[in-house]
């Protein structure tokens, strides 16, 4: 990047970070920096690395080699002054069973010796109000996300790592769980976000970096990603009869078929969309719909990558 | 160490098994129903009275006085079976596992014995019997035993050998004593096992674990809240297993400083064993089924519930080994025999024991998931 940051402002640096499991390389000498106030995703599929990268940062693991400093200090090393400044949602979190939302967030207070914890607005923060009595293992899912939110920010924390917030999540409780997100983007909170959502991290990042197979490939925002590595249009038919795709194909284009049915191919130009049309309507082929734009994340991921960022459309409900 | 983390973690815990159910119910509950359920069963054998059956075919004065003596003795309840009935096929018939059958000539054999002095006259009494029943062969000792007093007195010479008793307990002390400190040791030994492998193990498996190694609550805050923990469940438990015992079953037993020293002992042992468990068994169902292969030989085997003197010789040397035996026994010199230096042997034992496990579980409880 272009743009020279001040020493300071950087609350997290990470430099040739690499970890290994035996064989298996999960991090290779990764290198990033966060600023202090932004909202950072580390976008990728499962298995990219992004958890592992998440946790040493946040002390959970240790490195096999590199240096990462939190707020300024070594995460190996000063693990103990680091955990009272951050807040963590740990992928999968889970809390107590039988203990209700205000009894949760008063333990997890206490665990940081916190006598004046605002737990009242820690509940309105994450709007659970009409929940504070209830116990954990009765809470949905989207709620149990929102009491670990509300768990992470306990100590006032400096800066609050959120790794995948909203998977397995369904639709509606994920949008609840991004307005809390919203909402602390607008504090001016720095956020460490892993996801394998695009829509999030084009939503609340100011910064992405996509991850893949261990190796960062790409960083930016949003905007700067897409404008980067995809300058191309997204053209998307929807025909009546399977033959509109062999006549894209002959034309010397990559259609890809969807699940739904839906013809997508890349062009460079608004020509090629004309011609393309002009040919459909050559051979005599009637159309349902037509869409014209310019590619997403997703399609930015796919592109550097080769590889969908997770199985199946973003509605999780299944291929048909 | 943090007094308010490791009494956020308490609160936490109690909590918690306050509102699961089926928890209190195998933690406080079930030693007492075990309590209730052995102590009413040897209750009863304690004054037992078998019930047995005759069948007078003589139907005289004697044979009616040999009724009588046997039901004297205190042991039987007798019911008179008709002389007209055929007594095998009666016994068959009703399910008795012993008819006792008074021949017909009975006194006048007697009189022939008594009067003439003929040593050929004698009288069979037949014992028509169920040898697969298991009290048979204790009511046959004791009609032996009679029968044999009789024929003593008969006689008309004092007995040779006689016999003394000398007890070697400064009182007599009734199995239900002997029971309640093999299960005070069995329910804290279980809770405290079960305990730690569940929470830690859940815990993990959840994520919660995870969750906790980014807050600043340190191993040593929650190794000390587990046993804290523990320790309250079984102080409660052991209090409600005495109090019920001493409502219901009236024991006598002596309760000393040595109660809460193998409490605890106890406590520390099976908490220590859990946690080097839960280090090695990292699924929660597996843990579980370690936990029970440890459990189960250390109940039967370590004479929590009966004198390992009842078993064959390999198994009690088998006994000599497992941790339990010690808390078992040491108990027992302290509530029991009012034994001090037994107790104080015991309590080294299983003293250093505790300590080496213990030590052990605080070194494989890891926070972190693994390198």
């Amino acid at each position: 990047m272009g743009s020279m940051m001040k020493e300071a402002e950087h609350v997290i640096e990470v430099e040739k970070l690499t970890k290994r499991y035996g064989d298996l390389l999960a991090v290779n000498d990764i290198s990033f920096n966060v600023r202090k106030g932004e909202v950072f995703a580390l976008l990728g599929p499962n298995g990219a690395g992004k958890t592992t990268t998440v946790e040493i940062i946040d002390t959970i693991r240790t490195p096999t080699s590199g240096k990462v400093s939190l707020l300024g200090m070594d995460v190996t090393k000063k693990k103990h002054d680091i955990v009272p400044r951050i807040g963590v949602l740990p992928q999968g979190f889970s809390s107590f069973d039988r203990i209700t939302v205000r009894e949760t967030l008063q333990y997890y207070s206490r665990l940081f010796r916190l006598r004046d914890t605002d737990v009242d607005g820690l509940i309105e923060l994450v709007t659970l109000k009409d929940k504070t009595q209830e116990i954990y293992k009765n809470l949905s899912g989207g709620l149990q996300q929102r009491l670990g939110i509300a768990i992470a920010l306990v100590n006032d924390p400096e800066v609050v790592f959120l790794d995948e917030p909203t998977t397995g999540l369904d639709p509606r409780a994920r949008r609840e769980v991004w307005d809390v997100l919203l909402g602390l983007k607008k504090k001016g909170t720095t956020v460490f976000l892993t996801t394998h959502y695009m829509e999030e991290a084009e939503l609340l990042a100011d910064t992405v970096a996509i991850i893949s197979k261990g190796k960062i490939i790409a960083m930016g925002s949003p905007g700067e990603l897409i404008e980067s590595n995809a300058n191309y249009l997204v053209l998307t038919l929807q025909f009546v009869d399977e033959q509109a795709f062999e006549i894209v194909r002959k034309m010397g284009f990559e259609p890809v078929q969807d699940n739904r049915k839906n013809i997508k191919v890349r062009v460079e130009h608004t020509d090629d969309v004309q011609k393309i049309l002009n040919a459909i309507k050559d051979a005599g082929t009637s159309l349902h719909s037509l869409d014209v734009r310019k590619p997403n994340l997703e399609e930015v991921f796919l592109k550097l990558t080769g590889e969908a960022l997770r199985e199946g459309p973003a509605g999780g409900r299944g291929a048909e | 160490m943090n007094p308010r983390v490791v009494g956020a973690n308490l609160v936490v815990s109690i909590k918690s098994f306050y509102r699961e159910k089926t928890a209190m119910f195998f933690t406080m509950a079930f030693p007492i129903i075990l309590i209730l359920v052995f102590g009413t069963i040897f209750m009863d054998q304690e004054n037992v009275s078998f019930h047995l059956y005759v069948q007078d075919l003589d139907h005289t004065d004697s044979s009616a006085q040999l009724v009588n003596t046997l039901e004297l003795n205190g042991k039987f309840q007798i019911t008179k079976v008709e002389p007209a009935v055929n007594a095998t096929q009666y016994a068959k018939n009703n399910k008795l596992n012993l008819v006792l059958t008074i021949p017909e000539g009975y006194e006048r054999s007697l009189m022939q014995r008594m009067m003439r002095n003929d040593p050929n006259a004698s009288a069979t009494i037949t014992y028509i019997y169920d040898p697969s029943s298991t009290s048979v062969a204790t009511k046959m000792e004791i009609l032996n035993s009679v029968f044999a007093e009789i024929n003593q007195r008969m006689s008309g010479k004092p007995p040779f050998i006689r016999s003394a008793e000398t007890s070697i307990l400064t009182k007599k002390y009734r199995f239900i004593e002997f029971f309640i400190p093999g299960i005070i040791a069995m329910a804290v030994m279980t809770a405290s096992l079960f305990g730690t492998v569940n929470l830690n193990t859940e815990l993990r498996q959840k994520g919660v674990i995870r969750k906790l190694s980014t807050t600043p609550i340190t191993r040593t805050d929650w190794i000390l809240a587990n046993i804290l923990y523990q320790f309250i469940l079984a102080v409660i438990s052991t209090i409600a297993m005495l109090l019920v015992s001493y409502a219901v079953f009236h024991i006598s037993l002596q309760i000393n400083a040595w109660l809460p020293v193998f409490i605890v002992l106890d406590v520390f042992a099976f908490v220590g064993i859990g946690m080097v468990l839960t280090r090695f068994v990292r699924e929660a169902q597996s843990a579980a089924a370690a936990a029970n292969a440890i459990m189960f030989p250390m109940m039967f085997l370590s004479g929590s519930f009966f004198p390992i003197e009842m078993m064959p010789g390999f198994l009690q040397t088998l006994a000599r080994i497992l941790p339990l035996y010690y808390v078992n026994e040491g108990l027992r010199a302290s509530m029991v025999f009012v034994d001090n230096m037994a107790a104080l042997r015991n309590s080294a034992i299983i003293g250093v024991f505790a300590a080496v496990v213990f030590i052990m579980g605080i070194f494989a409880t890891k926070w972190e998931e693994g390198k």
